[in-house]
């Protein structure tokens, strides 16, 4: 680290116009970032022409707090109303949602944010101190290390089906065949696109996840609304408690870290590091049968991975040039046209616009949890809603999200179609996130399977060759078998009970 | 939940008519509202990117007085803009490059480039051939003879899809050294980052991309460009020959231009003309073709016509050549 830099980069960071770019970025990064459907790379695109009078440092500070203002703003709905907002959301909704059911949504509101605040913390801290070894070991990851990565996420599945298995890999099912619709790049073959262009790029997993969650959830709530409970909901104090936080502390510090290095590698993202959180911090729990019943770490635990996720991604961008999601590469889109190239030539030839990045994501941070907390007294009253009011506006908002996905009314289609199938998951008791993340990463797998594959001329050798895959491999084994294990073990006491009482008797 | 559901297919009806209606207009004073701009592809994207500098130039050079609104049409490597371009009237224009030929000739896409009208070509990038910088391959003559012993030997990087500038340039370039490139090992990657990531990584031998891709980590030293498509070596990378020099007959440029929808008038064309022209002269365009690493390439609609003519015909061949089709 090059401490004149940093200091140049500080200066330029704390100048007034920077730090008023950094809270109305981070502030409507927390809005879209609430609304279903309404992501941080729309939020940029959108500011694209109103970046072009800027200062290209004042713009990537803008972008960046977008970025991972949205990681705030994204698990505000899962908590309040089970629609997470983006990909990297879903996983608040685990244990978010139920906390709010329980009249604990301010303490989850306010849990939540503070960890995105201290997984912020630790990836900025991260990315100051690591940023080169980190860059350099995201680039061991070849098509074997990637499919091996999205076979570990998915693996998590088997610890959110957990009594529902059957129906849990059977949406995990759909997903993948989902996942196969649109362009083989492998090929360059059509695949059950039935001669539309519209599908020829697939089924965006958002319009899926906004058509499940959102409409599917207004959906099932239509079924009940005219036996809607009147009393009304406790929405619980705004603060958590100190048994919450001793809960949580340990989860959110181990999580920030995890979500950071998934960041930094190209690709991953926000929605693989809390997934693999959540599941990491549920197996290493003793409460593990309360996850998905309103564990307060169960939220903790993604919240603090996605946001230091998306920090780490920053890094690929910023040292090689590279964007490692979505967001990240509409940035480099728009960091061009300023004139200003991210790349490794970045830090050798303007060390301070890189060094009033990450100064910025600092200070960003802690605007943020304060825009946060504060928001949570607002935030908790759209429980007392009515919902004959609040759900026509998600209706609203869903179809407004859903255009801006790829301006097309075609889309449209499709999010009443999944929000119908979203429904019937509901009302059959299929747990949903199999399918959303099995969509998410199916075809980013297959098409590194099959990478991997051909570059080892057909030999599965390649996915046991280097010590990262090797790693992933016993974590994905770790992760599908704990719950067995668990399961074996407690037979084995119960037997070794029963044998007792069968001396005894 | 009935009636949410009427409620909702109304206003998707009620969106997609709107989104339909066409503009009727006479044609007193060529343009006489605003102008459309499409980009055929997502916000940030090359496609986009294009389509707003010329939103930004011509509007603030004042040499368009009629507003300019950029719309975005993604989907179907530029089909969806392109089919929605072609049912709208002279005052929508949209972006193209290759694919507009390619799409059709990997039968992908029914639409043909004759069905529009030329405006012009803009600007061009260079393709690039790229490996990693302790590669045993130190000039493109020697990647091409390894290749040529062992085509499946080397493994090659190219993204996000076959068929594409970055695929053909080196199929063109493999088979003017008598390789035959549908025996080529390639890997196809998203994007360009991912391609340059995998050779960074080591995790393919060589990468076929733009140059702009490539052209800092070749500077860092991070890895070694071989060879570029331009026709004489380019600035800052004096040191980098042409695949001329390499002593393989070609140039090819990876260009972005300009199109109507069928029949446009010949004021309309020479309106564009006239326009264009003295666009790509300003400074401001000059900006925009620096900060993207494009080089400018502008023709006019006269000789974009028969330019679109002579590239349909070489990437007929090329594609012939690269064995896509014959699966």
């Amino acid at each position: 680290m090059d401490v004149n830099s940093f200091m140049e980069g500080l200066s330029i960071a704390i100048e007034p116009i920077n730090i008023v770019w950094i809270i109305i970025g981070g502030f409507l990064g927390t809005i879209v970032g609430m609304l279903p459907g309404l992501g941080p790379a729309t939020a940029v695109a959108v500011l694209i022409p109103m970046t072009f009078g800027m200062n290209p440092v004042s713009a990537i500070i803008l972008m960046a707090a977008i970025y991972y203002g949205a990681m705030y703003g994204g698990s505000r709905s899962s908590i309040l109303l089970n629609t997470p907002g983006d990909g990297s959301a879903i996983a608040a909704t685990f244990d978010g949602y139920p906390m709010a059911r329980e009249g604990m949504a301010g303490q989850a509101l306010a849990i939540s944010a503070v960890a995105s605040f201290i997984g912020g913390l630790i990836a900025v801290i991260g990315f100051i101190f690591l940023a080169e070894p980190l860059a350099a070991f995201a680039l061991e990851f070849g098509p074997a290390e990637y499919f091996l990565l999205m076979l570990l996420t998915l693996s998590a599945i088997v610890s959110l089906s957990i009594g529902k298995m059957v129906k849990g890999f059977l949406a995990m099912s759909i997903g993948l065949a989902l996942s196969t619709v649109g362009i083989d790049t492998q090929t360059g073959i059509y695949r059950f696109t039935f001669g539309s262009s519209h599908l020829s790029e697939g089924i965006d997993f958002l319009i899926v996840i906004i058509g499940v969650y959102a409409i599917g959830e207004v959906l099932y709530n239509l079924l009940s609304i005219d036996e809607q409970r009147k009393e009304k909901k406790k929405v619980g104090k705004v603060w958590f408690s100190k048994e919450q936080w001793r809960r949580s502390k340990w989860p959110i510090l181990r999580s920030g870290p995890l979500g950071f290095i998934i960041g930094v590698l190209p690709g991953a993202g926000g929605s693989i590091a809390s997934m693999i959180s959540y599941t990491t911090e549920r197996q290493l729990s003793k409460r593990s049968s309360e996850f998905g019943k309103g564990a307060v770490e169960g939220l903790a635990a993604p919240e603090s991975a996605n946001n230091s996720a998306s920090v780490g991604a920053m890094i690929p961008l910023l040292t090689m040039g590279i964007p490692g999601s979505g967001t990240t590469a509409v940035m480099l889109g728009a960091l061009i046209m300023l004139g200003l190239r991210p790349g490794p030539l970045l830090f050798e030839q303007q060390p301070e616009t890189a060094w009033a990045l990450i100064n910025s994501m600092f200070i960003g941070n802690i605007a943020l949890v304060i825009i946060n907390i504060l928001l949570v007294g607002a935030l908790v009253k759209v429980l007392d809603t009515p919902p004959k009011v609040l759900y026509p506006m998600i209706v609203v908002l869903a179809f407004i999200g859903t255009y801006t996905l790829s301006y097309a009314t075609f889309d449209f289609y499709f999010l009443l179609l999944f929000g119908v199938i979203g429904l019937f998951m509901k009302v059959l008791d299929f747990p949903i996130a199999p399918l959303v993340l099995a969509l998410i990463v199916g075809s980013d797998m297959e098409q590194n399977f099959r990478m991997a594959l051909t570059s080892s001329n057909g030999s599965f050798g390649i996915f046991f060759s280097s010590g990262v895959s090797i790693a992933l491999i016993v974590l994905t084994l770790l992760s599908l078998l704990y719950p067995l294990v668990v399961h074996w073990m407690k037979r084995k006491s119960q037997n070794k009970h029963e044998d007792q009482m069968y001396k005894s008797s | 939940m009935k009636k949410i559901i009427k409620v909702l297919l109304t206003m998707s009806v009620i969106l997609i008519t709107a989104a339909c209606a066409g503009n009727a207009s006479g044609n007193d004073g060529y343009p006489n509202k605003n102008i459309e701009m499409v980009a055929p592809a997502s916000p940030g994207g090359g496609w986009d990117l294009t389509a707003r500098s010329l939103e930004k130039v011509l509007s603030e050079q004042e040499l368009v007085d009629k507003n300019i609104n950029v719309v975005n049409k993604p989907g179907g490597g530029g089909e969806v803009g392109w089919k929605y371009l072609k049912s709208k009237d002279s005052h929508s224009l949209a972006v193209n490059s290759s694919l507009v030929l390619t799409n059709n000739l990997l039968e992908q896409s029914e639409l043909t480039y004759e069905e529009f009208t030329p405006i012009a070509t803009l600007a061009t990038e260079w393709q690039a051939l790229a490996v990693p910088a302790d590669s045993p391959y130190q000039s493109a003559s020697e990647f091409l003879k390894a290749t040529k012993e062992d085509p499946t030997a080397v493994k090659i990087g190219v993204g996000p899809g076959l068929g594409n500038d970055d695929h053909l340039s080196l199929v063109q370039a493999a088979s003017e050294f008598g390789i035959n490139p549908a025996e080529l090992n390639f890997l196809v990657y998203e994007g360009g980052g991912d391609v340059v990531t995998a050779l960074l990584g080591g995790h393919v031998d060589a990468v076929t991309t733009s140059l702009s891709e490539v052209k800092d980590q070749h500077l860092a030293g991070k890895l070694k460009i071989l060879a570029v498509s331009s026709d004489e070596p380019l600035e800052d990378l004096e040191d980098v020959p042409t695949w001329q020099d390499e002593g393989v007959d070609m140039v090819f440029p990876h260009w972005r231009g300009l199109m109507g929808p069928p029949d446009m008038t010949e004021d309309e064309i020479a309106y564009w003309d006239k326009k264009l022209e003295k666009m790509v002269e300003t400074n401001q365009w000059q900006k925009v073709l620096e900060n993207n690493d494009w080089e400018d390439f502008y023709k006019n609609s006269e000789e974009t016509k028969a330019f679109l003519q002579e590239q349909h015909d070489l990437y007929q061949r090329l594609i012939n050549d690269s064995g896509l089709l014959d699966n």
